[in-house]
């Protein structure tokens, strides 16, 4: 009996039941932005704050005492934590989180295995491939520093080589090739995480290609109709000008038939004034 | 002429078997990102060498120690170093500044990675140990063990640029992509 009444103070703080601890902490991982998450603690009409605590292998070997608190998500109101700033290492983290109201503390919740950011799941990544005048040009997502870009580019016709270009540069458009007017060349990339040592899988290729004879022919012969017209419209507008600077410098005058009969007879006479 | 061209002979294999020691280090340490780790140290270096009260004492730099390494000795220095680091240096600095705690946890993990990956380098080449390596290792010690504790350790973690700087010298390479 005594011994159910030593426990009451371990049940009850301040006469108010102790908030429960967290549960099914899970770690969702994807391109090396980790998010730890758990089921949130439900307590009507009060906003919970959660803390969250990671301590690498390191310390879980050499001073298990040690708990670090977590740069992005102590306190957290929302039950999840971005801890992608915390896992800086490639060795297994343990996590806890522990809930609070005012003064009330939950027990701490520990997840379950320890997370290693090598299982982060890689995806193919966004690539935009496009054409400037002749040149084949790519632009990636830009997916952090521990990133570099395998891009690999071919001509499609057989027996085609395929190119390999790792592009470490993020955000900005790169040039692969400059590309054979007529002829589809095809891209596909892949990340590299140097830090685990791991590849994404292949994004689907992309083929674009170059009009061929046509354009250049298009300008061609609209530089020729250009050239023609100016050939015959500079000298006839030459001719046209001419003439009239001569005509309003110098109008030629024609005397009305009956004065000519009146003042010149037999003859009519034509009188230029200059 | 046969015994001079025997010796050429000899000294050229030597030689090719150190530079494939090397690059079997420089192998081996590739795949880690001792740049983010240069990075991360950089953060902190300020503060760290602030509280060394001991600015005229070495305990990395003395001309015996990491200066004289030959390559024959880079792996196993590198060795010997990580593990100072890992279960001296580390464990006998107490931290109280969160920020700095969190940045010396991220180096202290990296070179718990380090030590993982070496020894699988270890396991499929030899990472033999010389007297030369051997020695400088406990000048090394012998320098951490003249201070005292709580000194001795802020000054090793104020020297980590140090070591960081000559394992990126021994082990420049392509790239593992």
């Amino acid at each position: 009996m005594w011994f159910f009444y030593a426990l009451i103070p371990c049940l009850l703080v301040d006469g108010v039941a102790v908030l429960p601890a967290p549960q099914n902490l899970s770690v969702q991982s994807t391109n090396m932005k980790h998010l730890l998450m758990w089921s949130p603690v439900v307590v009507p009409g009060e906003i919970i704050h959660y803390f969250v605590e990671y301590q690498g292998e390191y310390e879980s070997l050499y001073m298990s005492h040690i708990w670090i608190p977590s740069s992005w998500g102590s306190p957290t109101k929302d039950p999840e934590c971005d801890i992608t700033d915390d896992i800086t290492a490639t060795v297994p983290y343990n996590l806890r989180v522990r809930a609070s109201l005012g003064s009330q503390t939950s027990a701490w919740s520990t997840l379950q295995h320890p997370f290693n950011r090598n299982s982060t799941i890689l995806t193919p990544p966004v690539m935009e491939v496009t054409k400037d005048g002749f040149h084949l040009v790519i632009k990636l997502e830009d997916l952090g520093p521990q990133f570099e870009f395998l891009v690999a580019y071919w001509r499609r016709e057989p027996g085609a080589k395929e190119h390999v270009k790792v592009v470490r540069s993020r955000g900005i458009p790169v040039h692969l090739e400059t590309m054979e007017p007529g002829v589809a060349y095809c891209v596909k990339v892949r990340t590299f995480v140097k830090a685990i040592g791991r590849h994404s899988p292949f994004s689907q290729a992309e083929c674009v290609k170059v009009q061929g004879e046509t354009l250049p022919l298009a300008l061609a012969l609209f530089a020729f109709v250009g050239f023609m017209l100016i050939l015959v419209v500079v000298p006839l507008s030459i001719w046209k000008m001419g003439r009239l600077l001569r005509y309003s410098c110098c109008p030629v005058v024609v005397l009305p038939d009956t004065l000519v009969m009146l003042f010149f007879f037999p003859f009519g006479m034509t009188l230029t004034s200059c | 002429m046969k015994a001079q061209r025997i010796f050429l002979w000899l000294v050229a294999a030597m030689f090719f078997l150190c530079s494939v020691h090397t690059r079997g280090l420089r192998r081996c340490l590739i795949s880690m990102d001792i740049h983010h780790i240069e990075e991360t140290f950089q953060e902190i270096k300020k503060t760290i060498q602030a509280k060394d009260t001991f600015q005229n004492v070495t305990i990395l730099s003395t001309p015996e120690t990491l200066h004289s390494i030959k390559p024959l000795d880079v792996c196993c220095m590198t060795k010997n170093l990580l593990a100072f680091y890992v279960d001296k240096v580390f464990k006998d600095h107490q931290e109280l500044n969160p920020q700095i705690l969190r940045k010396i946890s991220s180096i202290a993990n990296s070179f718990l990675y380090m030590q993982k990956a070496l020894q699988r380098c270890q396991e499929q080449r030899q990472c033999h140990c010389r007297d030369e390596a051997t020695n400088a290792t406990r000048i090394i010690h012998d320098n951490y063990d003249q201070l005292e504790v709580r000194s001795a350790a802020i000054k090793s973690l104020g020297e980590l640029d140090v070591f960081l700087a000559w394992i990126d010298k021994n082990h420049q390479g392509p790239s593992a992509a």
